[in-house]
């Protein structure tokens, strides 16, 4: 079993590697957008190799079945032309954006070198019972309670917002 | 964290009788959005059940002044002073928020249809305020910060209508998804490295354990990237002057404090409490001289870079930047007297940035134009509104007898004795203070010397109740400059903050 | 839980034994090896896809063909072979003789991947329905909402179709239906919810088993709560949407729309988007049989010393059971798509969201009620 879950695991990283830098790299924004689908999908494999099922489940219902499918949408809708209309102005922002990558490059390579001790948590669960829906409800609705009903505030602003900023009938003239 | 069901219900009940401002204003928030589709004239009755709702919550907010500072629900949200004292900043900007917008033509009648959600997202924006300046982890850090942008994202293009405010709406969405995943990153590292998301059981675990000083330092600066964001220091003010220039004039003002002194109040709380001086007096992370280097960059940045600007909302975005700055200076001390000096500058920084705006908003109303060469000759035509501009104007510039003056003179205060360093900061500030006189009294050389093109000298003074309100905050602005001792005491007994036990 | 606390006296209940799902089949094919090669493994999600083929043959194309006949009061196909049942055999060899045809303007990767895509949105869910009390391909322990997510993929091909084939029929089409596709989840997975909430589990087995017992029909969820047969209502409305299945086909309206996002396809691209089409019917059909209907359990009930739901128990009558019950459904679909006309777009999202949702949500505070105090 192990090395299937290895084959697996390099498969999928594999996928999700060339879905976000095709993501990056293709010049047309459809192509691109589907690239982080496949990337999302195959980070959904990765949890379900990590035995958690149910953020699997909601990696690809959220990301690659509504919001990528949203954003394809408009993408779609607004027909946008291959990105090269839209040049690069300015080349401090390249390099900006070349020194931030850099960093957290050397970033994450100096943590993997790291040796960390961090206290065991003690619990009596599985790792597949900490992913079950059941245990996973359970710790939002009593640890996590109060962040729990903050997203529901968070969540119905954004939904007036939304509604506020999509509105048709908002300008007085019509 | 308790495990079993009845420890955490009691917990949760005990929790509730320290959230009630928080529950009023979230009961408040959704009346107002019921309120909105149900009654047909919206203009006057939202915006005074908005106030009367502040007003509730402020009293609920006194009864905490006596409450033991203590963590609740979970050790997710703490009340203590120190947020107390934010809550009542925050009430007070959200009330003169949503008074200026009352006589704003911007969003007026003529130019927006429905109006009731405006003052709902408002009255969001500053609940997520009060969690900001009570987070005690990091993910009520995160969820508060969320609740806070995303108000203002949609508060800045209200004015759907017009391209600017569009404009500013977007740029302020990538710039802030950019700056949370950038903090949520480095919040990621620290829950890695520590294993926690509680700052109290941070800081113990710094203290306690050796922590890898690299890694730190980076989720350190990642995290501060997102506060950054939110208190517009350079370098994460780029979206600053668009945001201030697009939106509306009273979410501007209303960004300008709010926006900031919560960003202020989490900044704080987090570097004071999570990243401790350690027994030999070394900080985990030396975030003091890294505040050294965000605060000078800005004071300068901010400075000459308002000196070119001719829009005055653009010029006090450059201003506000440069006060983010002065602010820091005040946070980098990092003892009692720094805390104090900040607080009481955010006191008086609110006072005098609504002021300056609001007197913006009534001068767009008659000339419509935010330009500086526009405004010759109001002195003659507007000279209440003109006098009332020059006086926020030289508060903000730090001179008596004004409240301005009083903030930057504890701040700097603050930094002496402390070392060369710091004096060299106080110098610094001051220099860049006496910059800041060009472009600020660029208004009133236009307003009081220049005569206008047309040479219209016809008087036009706004209403009697925007009269008022602009008189009232002027005398606040001297009066807190004269007699500043009550609101000094108030900031001396509000910075006992929670720390660790 | 009680069963049927309301209706039937305690007595009555309390023998009643519960069927186990042991998955012994399943797991016999996963340790059946042929020379060290782990042929199971592979042969297990082959079920599905040859039990889909012969399906989408027999009772798909050729049963929509009889169901659409019988409804206008003709005799459908009868030429070739017995009864014409053939006819669908011809039409497959036509299909794999077909010049396969890409047009010139489309975007070459995406016209070729988007059927497949589709059609694997559709077959990937076949991997969590309990084919009987012995034979489910995995018994996830999230199963029902991991069907909900893995059917949602199947909007990205339907975009990939639509944009790929670069044409504006196409397009309109594939934008209607993701419209469609997305709005229509949310009633659905709302009606799901309240019989997983019934259930108290989202594995699919441990849902079946919920509703085994001695008086068959009635331990259905659907005879649970007074809500249920609403919330099953409005999953095979949500459902009927989902598949694209008229009175929704506003995707591939052919009066307005050609095909829809399938204009440009022909040959096995075509047939393939067919075969995904019957395949996500008879899913949501087993779907909701599943959630409602007590899956592969046995509707009789054992009256006295007449045991005819111990007789009909079993992990081949679970089986036989389950299809069908879900070609019951597949037929009413076929039955309804010759019956209403088509919705307009607005008619379409105002029924989703002003009608569906709203009631789907009432009933879900209702059932949880239900659930909570009175059985």
């Amino acid at each position: 079993m192990e090395t299937v879950s290895f084959i697996l695991f390099s498969f999928l990283g594999a996928l999700v590697m060339v879905g976000s830098i095709g993501t990056v790299w293709s010049r047309n924004p459809v192509t691109s957008a589907l690239f982080l689908v496949l990337n999302f999908f195959a980070l959904g494999g990765i949890y379900l190799l990590l035995e958690a099922q149910f953020i699997a489940v909601v990696q690809v219902i959220v990301y690659a079945g509504a919001i990528m499918v949203l954003f394809l949408f408009t993408i779609m809708l607004l027909n946008l032309d291959d990105e090269q209309a839209l040049k690069e102005k300015f080349d401090l922002q390249k390099g900006f954006g070349i020194l931030l990558g850099g960093v957290l490059l050397v970033e994450v390579l100096y943590i993997l070198g790291l040796k960390i001790n961090l206290p065991q948590k003690s619990t009596t669960l599985t790792p597949v019972e900490i992913g079950e829906a059941k245990n996973i409800g359970r710790e939002l609705i009593t640890n996590f309670l109060f962040p729990f009903e903050i997203v529901s505030i968070l969540l119905l602003l954004a939904v007036v917002g939304a509604i506020v900023l999509a509105k048709k009938n908002f300008s007085p003239n019509t | 964290m308790p495990n079993n069901l009845p420890e955490i219900i009691e917990q949760v009940k005990l929790s509730l009788g320290a959230f009630v401002p928080e529950i009023s204003l979230s009961a408040l928030f959704l009346l107002v959005i019921t309120l909105d589709m149900v009654l047909n004239e919206k203009r006057v009755v939202i915006p005074m059940v908005s106030l009367v709702g502040f007003v509730i919550t402020g009293f609920f907010t006194w009864q905490q002044l006596d409450m033991p500072n203590q963590e609740y629900f979970l050790r997710m949200h703490v009340v203590d002073p120190f947020a107390v004292f934010f809550k009542f900043l925050f009430l007070g900007a959200g009330a003169l928020a949503v008074l200026i917008t009352m006589d704003s033509e911007e969003l007026g009648e003529k130019n927006v249809a429905n109006i009731g959600e405006y003052y709902a997202v408002l009255i969001a924006m500053v609940l997520g305020m009060f969690l900001m300046a009570s987070a005690s982890d990091m993910l009520m850090m995160f969820l508060a910060l969320e609740l806070v942008s995303i108000s203002s994202y949609i508060l800045t293009g209200y004015l759907k209508h017009q391209i600017k405010s569009s404009e500013a709406s977007l740029k302020y969405i990538i710039y802030g998804a950019v700056s949370s995943g950038l903090m949520v990153y480095g919040m990621s590292l620290i829950y890695g490295l520590t294993g926690q998301t509680n700052i109290y059981e941070i800081a113990k675990f710094i203290s306690a354990n050796e922590v890898d000083e690299v890694t730190l330092t980076l989720a350190a600066l990642l995290v501060m990237g997102g506060f950054g964001y939110k208190i517009g220091a350079v370098p994460f003010h780029f979206w600053s002057p668009d945001v201030y220039e697009g939106a509306p004039t009273p979410v501007t003002a209303f960004l300008s404090v709010g926006s900031k002194a919560a960003g202020f109040a989490m900044l704080i709380r987090f570097f004071k409490v999570a990243i401790p001086a350690e027994p030999t007096g070394e900080l985990a992370f030396d975030w003091v001289n890294f505040f050294a280097l965000i605060a000078l960059v800005s004071m300068l940045l901010g400075n000459f870079a308002a000196i070119w600007q001719s829009n005055v909302k653009r010029m006090l975005a450059y201003s506000s930047i440069a006060h983010a700055g002065y602010l820091l200076l005040g946070v980098l001390v990092a003892d009692d007297l720094g805390t104090q000096a900040v607080m009481f500058y955010l006191a008086a920084y609110t006072v005098m940035t609504v002021g300056a705006f609001y007197v913006v908003i009534l001068i767009a109303n008659k000339i419509g134009s935010d330009d500086v060469n526009d405004y010759r000759g109001l002195g003659k035509r507007m000279p209440l509104t003109a006098a009332a501009l020059t006086v926020f104007l030289v508060s903000l510039t730090g001179l008596p007898p004004t409240v301005g003056f009083i903030g930057k003179y504890m701040i700097f205060t603050a930094l002496l004795g402390k070392g060369t360093v710091f004096l060299t900061l106080a110098i610094i500030g001051v220099l860049t203070s006496a910059v800041s006189l060009y472009y600020y009294f660029k208004i009133p050389l236009n307003m009081y010397l220049r005569e206008s093109e047309d040479g219209a000298e016809t008087p036009m003074e706004s209403s009697a109740f925007a009269n008022a309100l602009a008189a009232f905050l002027m005398i606040l602005t001297i009066g807190f400059g004269l007699f500043f001792t009550p609101l000094a005491n108030f900031a001396k007994n509000s910075v006992i903050m929670l720390v660790m036990n | 839980m009680k069963p049927l606390a309301l209706l039937v006296p305690d007595a009555l209940t309390a023998t009643a034994v519960p069927v186990q799902a042991e998955n012994s089949w399943v797991k016999a094919f996963e340790s059946l090896e042929v020379f060290g090669v782990p042929v199971g493994i592979f042969a297990i999600p082959a079920i599905p896809l040859v039990f889909i083929a012969l399906y989408a043959l027999y009772v798909g194309v050729y049963g929509e063909r009889k169901v659409s006949a019988f409804m206008q009061d003709r005799i459908g196909p009868n030429e070739t072979g017995k009864w014409g049942l053939l006819q669908t055999i011809a039409d497959i060899l036509k299909l794999i003789q077909k010049e396969d045809i890409v047009p010139i303007a489309a975007d070459k990767p995406l016209f070729v991947l988007g059927p497949l895509i589709i059609f694997v949105g559709a077959f990937a869910a076949y991997a969590v329905l309990p084919f009987s009390s012995e034979f489910i391909g995995a018994d996830l322990n999230v199963g029902v909402f991991y069907a909900v997510s893995i059917v949602s993929v199947e909007a990205v091909g339907i975009l990939m179709c639509g944009w790929g084939s670069n044409n504006k029929w196409s397009l309109f089409g594939a934008v209607r239906s993701v419209a469609q596709v997305v709005s229509y989840e949310i009633p659905a997975s709302i009606a799901i919810l309240v019989g997983v909430m019934m259930a108290g589990s989202l594995s699919m087995q441990k849902i079946v088993m919920s509703q085994s017992g001695e008086l068959g029909i009635l331990h259905y969820a659907v005879f649970q709560s007074p809500v249920a047969w609403i919330a099953m209502i409005i999953y095979f409305i949500a459902a009927l949407a989902e598949c694209n299945r008229a009175p929704f086909d506003i995707p591939e309206a052919e009066s307005e729309l050609v095909s829809g996002y399938f204009t440009e396809y022909g040959g096995m691209k075509f047939a393939m988007i067919f075969l995904a089409e019957y395949a996500s019917m008879f899913m949501t059909s087993v779907i909701l049989s599943v959630l409602f209907l007590g899956g592969w359990n046995s509707p009789l009930p054992n009256i006295g010393g007449v045991a005819l739901n111990d007789w009909t128990s079993g992990p081949v009558w679970g089986a036989f059971w389950i299809i069908l019950k879900g070609f019951f459904f597949v037929i009413v679909m076929m039955w309804v798509r010759w019956t209403f006309p088509r919705f307009r777009v607005d008619q379409l999202m105002y029924l989703c969201w002003k009608v569906l949702t709203p009631i789907a949500l009432l009933i879900f505070v209702f059932a949880a009620v239900w659930e909570l105090y009175v059985r």
